[in-house]
């Protein structure tokens, strides 16, 4: 170990240890830390069991109590409850009438409008009238007709009804019985054949397991509760330091941040490793004793319990490190614990409902989701205890889930720390006022650029835009396209350059890239280069997927297929080529760019942005089929944009892009209908495009960089 | 031990202006001299003694503790200063000499040197009698004094405190200070920014004293005081005398 080593982690360690007795000293800290999870499963088990087992009783209760209240008016009411009392003192041993015959039974004579009020307050469960001549009719050679109603109380009860037919099915044989033996007919004439059913050997039935089922949710609530284990501590490490007043002694150590925010989340990391283990702990004493208190035939039996709790516990320990992280660095910009708290909580929500997706349908089998922070380690741990691609686990072995779970937790833990580094000596942040927390919500003074905050602000935006708006689109393009352009793309841009005072045509690209010639070259160079990436990108998912295409997609090439064929080429190409291309050239290669790369970007902060703002127009298309396209133009048209400094050059190329399925059909010719599906995603193409398509981009981009060429420099504004 | 030079510092106001809270300040503290920096609430004060803390990176000019650079070697002034601002204040769920220990820790002190360093300061402080009670529930006087002692755990030869005075009572305040003279004369160099003016009058060597982010006098009491008057008075004639809003 190095000297520098060495001094890092003794700062770090100092640091740790230090804060650590500070959470120790802390009541809610040991509150969450021990007693919530030793009084949460006990309370979740206990109660889940009960109701385990009061539902199952019931269902039993159900199924093996039966009455049958019957009320009969009519002329003949007194000698057919004569009868039926008579039929139901020798109630059938076999067959389907024995099956559905009620346990009690009730019949009794009253007159019509008593017998309709018992029917009404579900007394009886059933009104029949004997008409004058039932029961004679029933001992001659007729056949008598009841009018039966079943109570309104009872609809949803089909026992009843079933009671009354087995009963009217024992009356019928019983009818049969009486006539055969007038007739002089033997006993034997009416049953030609009797089977008698002997019982077999005993066979245990397996017991049910709701170990798989309930693995999810309890692993759920683990997640949730370890989250909450690293929550005061967190507040308390940083915003509590600078509400207390002695985070300016802490920054005067000899070390650098870095080494400070390393021994925080150490502290952190411990207490929330100590939640996680209590957790366990609870988890399995409370399991002990729940499957005792299971009915009986259920078990929680699981694939394996042993490795399963291992692979759990370190899945988990890399989701501690990451809500350590998480927390700490959310909490870095408050000034106090309460103003932390604030800031924490919605975040804290969003994380669990972030938990939660590990157990949708359809997704939780995803083996990718195991890199996604707070839902794969869950997975991961589903996966462990009930066995890869069991009861809806991802089917990829453990060891590989656990990899790509605690290197996406690790990742994502080091740039956490890395971002809560800088937050915790920026100026801004540390020395800011009172009015500072809502700085960022103040209408700005004019400036030439918006910060990379506001950057985000309207792709985020617009990103939970595209779900209301799917919810309320009409499924006519003609209007969908409009309405999802604007409403998606449009409103949020707008809003944004209302609220920040920028220089629009600077952020906007709102120039021309250079001389008439120049402008000219640029825009043939940007439409071929659009053009060949359709192409190629159709290609690349040929090769990556086939025709194979989601019904998603499907569905969106035939609406695409019906405006085309509905409406002229113009209102096509407006639709499916121009607003698109306009509209989000100017959010996402307008706005988002000249954000995230700011004044004069060197070559590393402008990779980082044109590759942030494609990744984010990409997302936004929301089709994972899509996703490979939509970069591929987002990086284009981003590196276009700062090439040429103009966002014309960029629109062409995506309108260019968007339009060419317009033109691949009309080269294709109308012989070629059959295929036209294929065409409006390019996931078919006519031979001996692909070669064309790619000297179209060497040709559009070496035009490009010919007009860029010792391109004059950008004159900042006066402003 | 302490040398500012043409020390600026701009930051961004409330309405995204640029506010230039320190404009070319400079003066110097020696080795075993008390200098107090005199000036109005916003003159420039606390930035100053923030830079010199390398808790704030200059706009312009440098600040220097026994020759280390706040900006290109930040840690060894850190080593070589001890800080207590106007907002210090000691974690509450921990004891003095915990308090102590830690920063002992922090700065690198080995046992048991850290030990003994942390026995003499508590009886130097006269904490003796609270070293192990929880600092929440310690007076203001006794908080302040356990801030002094956590800057003085790993014995800086220069010691800079914004305010120290302004949370104390007078007696609190009158004992800090004579705790100073008494560091001062230990051979530190000692800078203290206040604006009660009359507890410091007769205990600093020099003054320095800034308005609207500027120098608009220094030197020691006799130069700035004259024949007659007391030190508010050549203060209030100094920032009336400068023009600067």
């Amino acid at each position: 170990m190095t000297g520098e080593t060495e001094g890092r982690f003794t700062a770090a360690l100092a640091i740790a240890r230090r804060d650590l007795v500070e959470f120790v000293r802390d009541r809610r800290t040991l509150f969450v830390t021990l007693l919530l999870p030793m009084v949460t499963y006990p309370i979740v088990a206990l109660s889940s069991a009960l109701g385990l087992r009061t539902a199952v009783s019931d269902l039993e209760a159900k199924a093996a109590s039966s009455s049958l209240a019957v009320a009969v008016s009519g002329a003949d009411a007194v000698p057919f409850v004569d009868r039926l009392r008579a039929v139901a003192e020798t109630p059938p041993r076999t067959g389907p009438a024995a099956a559905d015959w009620p346990a009690t039974l009730e019949i009794e004579a009253l007159p019509a409008e008593v017998a309709a009020r018992a029917l009404a307050t579900g007394v009886a469960d059933i009104w029949v009238e004997a008409a004058a001549g039932t029961v004679a009719t029933l001992d001659g050679d007729g056949t008598a007709t009841l009018a039966a109603r079943l109570s309104p109380s009872r609809v949803a009860e089909p026992r009843a009804e079933r009671h009354w037919e087995a009963l009217v099915r024992a009356v019928s044989a019983d009818a049969l019985r009486r006539r055969a033996t007038g007739a002089g007919l033997a006993k034997g004439f009416l049953e030609p054949l009797r089977v008698v059913v002997e019982e077999g050997p005993a066979v245990v039935a397996a017991a049910t397991s709701i170990g798989p089922t309930l693995a999810g949710s309890i692993l759920v609530l683990l997640a949730v509760l370890t989250l909450t284990g690293a929550f005061y501590p967190a507040i308390d490490a940083i915003a509590g330091e600078k509400e207390r007043g002695t985070i300016e002694t802490l920054l005067m150590a000899p070390c650098s941040a870095g080494q400070i925010v390393l021994g925080k989340f150490l502290a952190v990391f411990a207490v929330t490793l100590a939640t996680l283990a209590a957790n366990g702990l609870s988890i399995a004493l409370t399991a002990a004793a729940a499957v005792r208190l299971l009915p009986a035939g259920m078990s929680m039996a699981l694939a394996d319990p042993g490795g399963g709790s291992v692979v759990t516990l370190v899945a988990f320990a890399g989701l501690a490190a990451l809500a350590a992280a998480t927390c700490l660095a959310v909490t870095t910009a408050s000034k106090s614990g309460k103003e932390a708290q604030n800031t924490l909580t919605p975040v804290i929500l969003l994380v669990s409902a972030l938990a939660g997706t590990s157990m949708l349908p359809g997704l939780r089998d995803n083996p990718w989701l195991a890199l996604v922070p707070f839902a794969g380690q869950i997975v991961v741990s589903r996966a462990a205890l009930v066995g890869p691609g069991v009861d809806g686990a991802a089917a990829l072995p453990v060891a590989l889930l656990l990899g790509l779970s605690l290197l996406s937790a690790l990742a994502l833990t080091w740039l956490l720390l890395k971002g809560t580094a800088v937050m915790l000596t920026d100026e801004d942040i540390l020395f800011r006022g009172p009015d500072a927390a809502t700085r960022g919500l103040a209408r700005p003074a004019p400036r030439r650029l918006p910060t990379v905050a506001q950057g985000w602000l309207p792709a985020v935006a617009g990103l939970a835009l595209v779900w209301y708006v799917q919810g309320i689109a009409p499924g006519n393009l003609l209007l969908a396209i409009p309405l999802h352009q604007t409403v998606v793309v449009l409103l949020p841009l707008a809003a944004m350059l209302w609220w920040q005072r920028v220089d629009r045509a600077r952020t906007l690209g709102l120039v021309a890239a250079g001389s008439p010639g120049r402008v000219l070259a640029s825009l043939v160079g940007a439409g071929l280069v659009g053009a060949g990436l359709f192409v190629v990108s159709a290609a690349l998912l040929l090769a990556l997927q086939g025709t194979d295409v989601s019904p998603a997609v499907r569905s969106l090439s035939q609406r695409l297929i019906g405006l085309i064929r509905e409406h002229p080429w113009w209102v096509s190409a407006a639709l499916m080529a121009l607003v698109p291309a306009v509209a989000e050239e100017l959010l996402y290669r307008g706005w988002v760019l000249s954000a995230f790369a700011g004044e004069r970007p060197g070559h590393s902060r402008a990779a980082a942005a044109v590759v942030a703002q494609a990744v984010l127009f990409a997302v936004a298309h929301l089709l994972p089929e899509r996703i490979p396209a939509t970069l591929a133009l987002g990086l284009a048209a981003g590196i276009l944009r700062l090439a040429t400094g103009s966002i014309v050059p960029a629109i062409v190329l995506h309108a260019v892009h968007n339009a060419m399925p317009l033109v691949l059909l009309a080269l294709a010719g109308e012989d070629i209908q059959p295929g036209l599906a294929d065409l409006a995603t390019g996931t078919r193409l006519p031979p001996g495009v692909l070669p064309v398509a790619l000297v179209m981009i060497a040709c559009g981009g070496a035009l490009v960089a010919v007009t860029v060429w010792r391109r004059p420099p950008d004159r900042p504004s006066p402003r | 031990m302490i040398e500012v030079r043409d020390l600026v510092k701009h930051y961004r106001g409330g309405d995204g202006g640029t506010v230039r809270a320190v404009d070319g300040v400079s003066f110097a503290v020696q080795p075993g001299e008390m200098v107090g920096l005199l000036g109005a609430n916003g003159a420039g004060k606390t930035t100053t003694l923030r830079v010199l803390a390398t808790l704030l990176r200059p706009t312009a000019g440098s600040a220097r503790v026994g020759g280390c650079d706040a900006v290109t070697d930040p840690v060894g002034v850190r080593r070589r200063l001890g800080y207590v601002s106007a907002t210090t204040g000691v974690p509450d769920r921990l004891t003095p000499r915990e308090i102590l220990d830690s920063f002992g820790r922090l700065h690198g002190l080995p046992e048991p040197a850290r030990a003994a360093r942390v026995e003499r300061l508590i009886g130097q402080l006269g904490l003796a009698t609270c070293a192990d009670r929880p600092a929440g529930r310690l007076s203001s006087g006794q908080r302040q004094r356990v801030s002094v002692g956590r800057a003085l755990v790993h014995d800086p030869p220069a010691l800079v405190l914004d305010e120290p005075t302004s949370a104390l009572d007078v007696i609190g305040a009158c004992d800090l200070l004579d705790l100073l003279a008494t560091l001062r004369a230990e051979g530190r160099a000692i800078l203290l920014s206040t604006h009660r003016l009359h507890e410091i009058e007769h205990r600093c060597d020099r003054f320095v004293v800034i308005h609207g982010g500027r120098v608009v006098a220094a030197g020691t009491r006799a130069e700035l005081v004259g024949a007659g008057g007391d030190l508010e008075d050549a203060f209030f004639a100094a920032v009336a005398g400068a023009g600067v809003p």
